[in-house]
């Protein structure tokens, strides 16, 4: 793109180069460094740029004296369950949008979509005092329903766009065969589409792992409490705050999600921008 | 005058029309797919909406029973709340500062990882982290370089002699504001920088090289080829870079849970605390619905977008 040859150039891309870098690094590489020391040098007022006596203590007390396992574990069966349910609405739903005409099929893909910019704070005052009156205010239920908001009108809209670029003559041929249109789709159009479903479940199950409001709202008992809140009520308190144990807890918290990211990103990022760039 | 009969198959006939002919079935098939998604959509966010809505009409606290009907009362009382137009005016700082702040260095780093170079790749898939770590994480990380005894920044500023005491910065306002918004900036960086990246991916090399033939500099590429090209992608960042900060709750309530002295209490913290922290339902949906006020511009402009994206 740029033409680099020369010396001026060069400089003025390293220059850009490290400190977008260095903006966008250092938080990672300080967290790592962080965990991996021990309090006595963690707690030193100039800090060392490199752990000198490298200890896995913030993470061995991490699992075995917090409550972390159980945080994740929570974190990951609800989570779990509204990426599923989220990505079968969605399926259905997006399929709906790309392949059928009928009328008001326009207006109404636009409303659902238009949903992702509804406040999720304004939501959750009508969401709270309706899990309530149901009783699932403090379930796992409750709170895989309501993670419904984050994710369904963008997965939606994902799914909305890869149909659309399923050539129609695919489904013609197999309807002339005299397949129905469910079994057209379940067999034929589902098979071929695992990429974008795939990311969409990692999507929805990203913001569901990622949230702290709702989770911290809509759970009040420790057990079922999830990472968000179960981090920072566990790390930064009134009281005391353990810095390397947060920093520790951080990346196994961020493990799973990270590692599931790095396997799909080329997916995700192709789905998460589709329709935006044409 | 040739009337083919392609132009009479062409015309519809019904808004009920099936493209493939006059299949009602087909269209009951896929009302029924769209129904499951429907349902949860209305159940789930639509009537919440709605309600939050109405709300704000009542007065409604923890220790009523069922809500009073007030009109406009809460908006009469919330125009004479000096927090309230601090919410408004906190949320115009930091949206405007995260929204800058991403643009350019999400611009700035999609550039330079668009140019070849040994490691790319790498650097590409590793420049996401931030973007996939949950948000407590993210508040972790900036309280700890924040962190007024141990913190690294304070450590650093010191070390080049910048400042000489260590500085309290989540205990200040601008500190805090400070540290907010770069959490978000750098967590966002990612986001903005896919979306430029694939802007790039469709550049006219020809007509760059071309450019470059005639004698154009980098930066002149940059400001006559690159940017007005990228232009599409650069509204529709910027729109959804809007929306998205609009939004954000979580780091800033775990960083610094709206304060010091509500410096840092956008809207949403403010709705949180009103509604969630002193059970005022009434006020908290009235200002919630200033705030789906100011969101409209932005979902207007979204909207458009996505009407000229699907035709």
């Amino acid at each position: 793109m740029f033409d680099l040859s020369s010396t001026t150039a060069k400089v003025v891309f390293g220059l850009a180069l490290a400190f977008i870098g260095f903006f966008l690094f250092f938080p990672l590489y300080w967290l790592v460094i962080s965990s991996l020391k021990g309090n006595a040098e963690l707690y030193q007022v100039v800090p060392t740029a490199f752990p000198v006596m490298p200890t896995l203590d913030h993470f061995v007390a991490a699992i075995t004296r917090g409550k972390l396992p159980m945080y994740l574990w929570n974190s990951l069966v609800t989570s779990g369950a509204s990426a599923l349910l989220v990505s079968v609405l969605a399926i259905y739903a997006g399929y709906s949008f790309a392949k059928y005409k009928y009328f008001g099929r326009q207006p109404v893909m636009l409303f659902m979509l238009s949903a992702q910019m509804f406040p999720f704070g304004l939501l959750l005052i009508s969401l709270y005092p309706m899990m309530s009156s149901l009783n699932l205010l403090d379930t796992q239920l409750g709170l895989v329903l309501s993670y419904i908001v984050f994710a369904l009108p963008v997965s939606t809209y994902m799914l909305y766009s890869y149909f659309s670029q399923v050539p129609d003559e695919l489904i013609d041929a197999a309807r002339a065969d005299g397949a129905s249109d469910l079994r057209i789709f379940h067999t034929i159009v589902i098979p071929i589409s695992i990429p974008p479903i795939v990311t969409v479940f990692l999507y929805s199950f990203m913001w569901s792992w990622n949230d702290l409001l709702y989770s911290m709202t809509l759970i009040v008992s420790d057990d079922k409490r999830t990472i968000g809140p179960g981090l920072l009520l566990t790390y930064l308190n009134e009281v005391n705050s353990d810095w390397g144990g947060a920093m520790a807890a951080s990346l196994i918290a961020s493990a799973p999600i990270v590692i599931a990211f790095m396997f799909l990103q080329r997916f995700f990022i192709q789905g998460v921008t589709a329709g935006a760039v044409k | 005058m040739a009337t083919s009969d392609d132009t009479l198959s062409d015309y519809p006939v019904s808004p009920l029309a099936n493209r493939r002919g006059l299949k009602g079935g087909q269209s009951r098939v896929g009302l029924l797919m769209l129904l499951p998604a429907a349902l949860a959509f209305s159940a789930i966010i639509l009537y919440p909406f709605l309600q939050a809505l109405g709300l704000s009409m009542f007065q409604y606290t923890v220790e009523m029973m069922s809500p009073r009907w007030n009109g406009l009362g809460n908006f009469a009382k919330l125009l004479a709340d000096p927090a309230v137009w601090n919410a408004f005016a906190t949320t115009a700082v930091y949206v405007t500062l995260t929204t800058v702040g991403t643009l350019i260095m999400g611009l700035g780093w999609a550039l330079i990882v668009n140019q070849p170079f040994r490691g790319r790749a790498v650097l590409r898939s590793l420049s996401l982290l931030p973007w996939v770590l949950p948000s407590t994480v993210s508040a972790f990380i900036w309280g700890w370089i924040f962190n007024s005894r141990y913190g690294v920044l304070n450590a650093f500023l010191m070390q080049i002699g910048v400042i000489h005491y260590p500085q309290a910065w989540l205990s200040t306002p601008q500190g805090a504001m400070m540290a907010v918004v770069l959490t978000k900036v750098w967590l966002s960086i990612p986001l903005f920088m896919a979306f430029f990246l694939a802007g790039l991916q469709n550049l006219d090399r020809e007509q760059i090289d071309a450019a470059r033939v005639d004698g154009a500099g980098n930066f002149a590429i940059l400001r006559d080829h690159i940017l007005p090209h990228l232009r599409p992608v650069l509204i529709i960042v910027v729109v959804l870079g809007v929306i998205g900060n609009l939004q954000q709750f979580d780091t800033i309530y775990a960083l610094t849970g709206g304060g010091p002295v509500r410096a840092t209490a956008v809207l949403s913290v403010e709705v949180y605390r009103r509604a969630f922290e002193q059970w005022d339902i009434g006020i908290a949906s009235a200002i919630g619905v200033l705030w789906v006020a100011t969101l409209l511009p932005p979902a207007f402009l979204y909207l458009r977008m996505l009407v000229k994206g699907n035709n």
